[in-house]
């Protein structure tokens, strides 16, 4: 059984997917359809693990998404055998059946209805609360979203995974600094997220180059800042070095004025000469994360093929510039 | 690796055997001693002799080898410090928690912090699916 089924595959390449999903009628008949709860036959019948019941949800993906309709509606009858339909994570995956199922618009307003009507008898249902937000944001309707997403936060603010929603919602957006904000309730809750820290980085680095504001001084220096913690907090990180790059030719090509940043030296921008190290340190370690992974060195060929490429794209960019 | 690691503890497990065989023959022999000399003469019984110091040696140098096997067989332990850990998953992927047989390793979850991006709980389902069939097409 491949371990990848056991981690939620909405990430993964179209490749992956349909490998997964066109395994899915082996798993299926493999794999015991219901565990009895009499203790006579639990002595001869295969021991329950939490691992099938994770396995048969992250098929039920895989398969919706490529389109195995028949797959997907035995796992979810399986997962319903197991834990009956009122479990508040299978009535959100019986949502989500009928969303892929439905033909039109107005069926899935239906859908959205009978979310309405379980989040009326129960308000604090988070499977279901985070599907009617994500089935409002897919209809387009997304400051509906904003508005139930924030909803959802009111009675259960120790989300990460819905602030980093919310984050995500502002962004499309375009508002920056609420989509900066939720990011950094993010960090709150998950201090060592390496991922997140790049994120917030980026985000920065696009409110900052986007308004010429007098923020925009202070938001480059702590984007500056995020993208260091993202490269502290993991070594040889692809995204954070690529991020450290890319914000240090910025600052270096443009020299902000210094005089504004008196007033708050908290975030003052560090130096030039520290500026230069930094800006050499991620050249260094980008050309050598491209050099390794493009050489098929063992042991570095994690990464992504398209970040690699990106990567080797903005040094090139960078040595042609300092030639000139 | 392995057979290195199976080879010494398969060996300090004959030595242990072969150390405690030993010390069942001497005191095998001790209590037959005794015996006749008991039926020789009444008054010398009962000159109890300690375990030879070699065979006690034994033991201790077999008990050692054992130990000094398992520890060799153990699975490569993983990274204690946090950015060594997360630079191992990002630059290794799946590779860096496979074991001998090639699968990967039960407790594996990669980037634990994937979660907050890729949202399984906001899944667009209908989305996805149009992007897949897409892709199917322009294959």
């Amino acid at each position: 059984m491949s371990s990848s089924l056991l981690h939620p595959p909405s990430h993964l390449p179209p490749t992956t997917a349909l490998q997964l999903s066109q395994q899915a009628p082996k798993i299926i008949k493999e794999a015991p359809g219901a565990i009895s709860t009499s203790a006579l036959q639990s002595l001869f019948a295969a021991s329950e693990t939490p691992e099938l019941w994770t396995v048969y949800e992250n098929l039920l993906l895989s398969c919706l998404r490529t389109g195995d309709d028949e797959s997907a509606h035995q796992c979810l009858g399986r997962l319903i055998n197991r834990f009956g339909d009122d479990n508040e994570r299978i009535m959100a995956l019986i949502g989500l059946l009928k969303e892929a199922d439905a033909p039109d618009n107005a069926t899935l307003e239906v859908v959205l209805k009978e979310y309405e009507t379980i989040l009326n008898k129960d308000p604090t249902n988070t499977p279901i609360a985070k599907r009617r937000v994500a089935l409002l944001r897919s209809l387009g309707r997304v400051s509906d979203a904003v508005v139930a997403l924030i909803a959802l936060l009111d009675f259960s603010p120790t989300d990460g995974e819905a602030w980093a929603e919310l984050s995500d919602m502002y962004f499309s957006q375009g508002l920056y600094s609420q989509a900066i904000f939720a990011l950094e309730e993010v960090l709150v809750l998950q201090p060592n997220a390496w991922n997140i820290h790049a994120r917030l980085g980026e985000l920065l680095l696009m409110a900052a180059k986007g308004s010429p504001s007098p923020d925009a001084s202070r938001q480059l220096s702590e984007a500056l800042k995020r993208f260091s913690r993202s490269v502290e907090l993991c070594d040889d990180y692809l995204r954070g070095y690529y991020g450290l790059k890319l914000i240090t030719t910025h600052l270096l090509s443009s020299p902000q004025s210094k005089s504004k940043q008196s007033d708050n030296d908290n975030l003052a921008l560090p130096d030039t000469t520290t500026l230069r190290q930094l800006d050499e340190l991620a050249t260094a370690k980008l050309g050598e994360i491209t050099r390794r992974f493009s050489a098929g060195e063992k042991g570095w060929q994690g990464y992504d093929e398209t970040e690699i490429t990106a990567a080797k794209t903005l040094i090139e960019k960078d040595s042609s510039v300092t030639i000139r | 690796m392995t057979w290195i690691s199976k080879a010494t503890t398969t060996f300090g497990l004959l030595l242990l055997a072969h150390a405690c065989y030993s010390a069942h023959e001497h005191s095998a022999l001790q209590a037959h001693r005794a015996a006749s000399l008991a039926s020789l003469t009444a008054s010398q019984a009962g000159v109890a002799t300690s375990l030879p110091i070699d065979i006690a040696i034994e033991t201790v140098v077999a008990t050692f080898i054992v130990v000094l096997g398992l520890v060799l067989g153990t699975a490569q332990l993983r990274p204690i410090r946090w950015r060594v850990w997360a630079g191992q998953i990002e630059r290794e992927g799946e590779e860096a928690f496979k074991d001998a047989d090639g699968e990967i390793a039960r407790d594996y979850i990669g980037n634990p912090f994937k979660l907050l991006e890729s949202r399984p709980g906001f899944v667009d389902i209908r989305k996805q699916r149009q992007e897949f069939a897409d892709w199917v097409k322009s294959q």
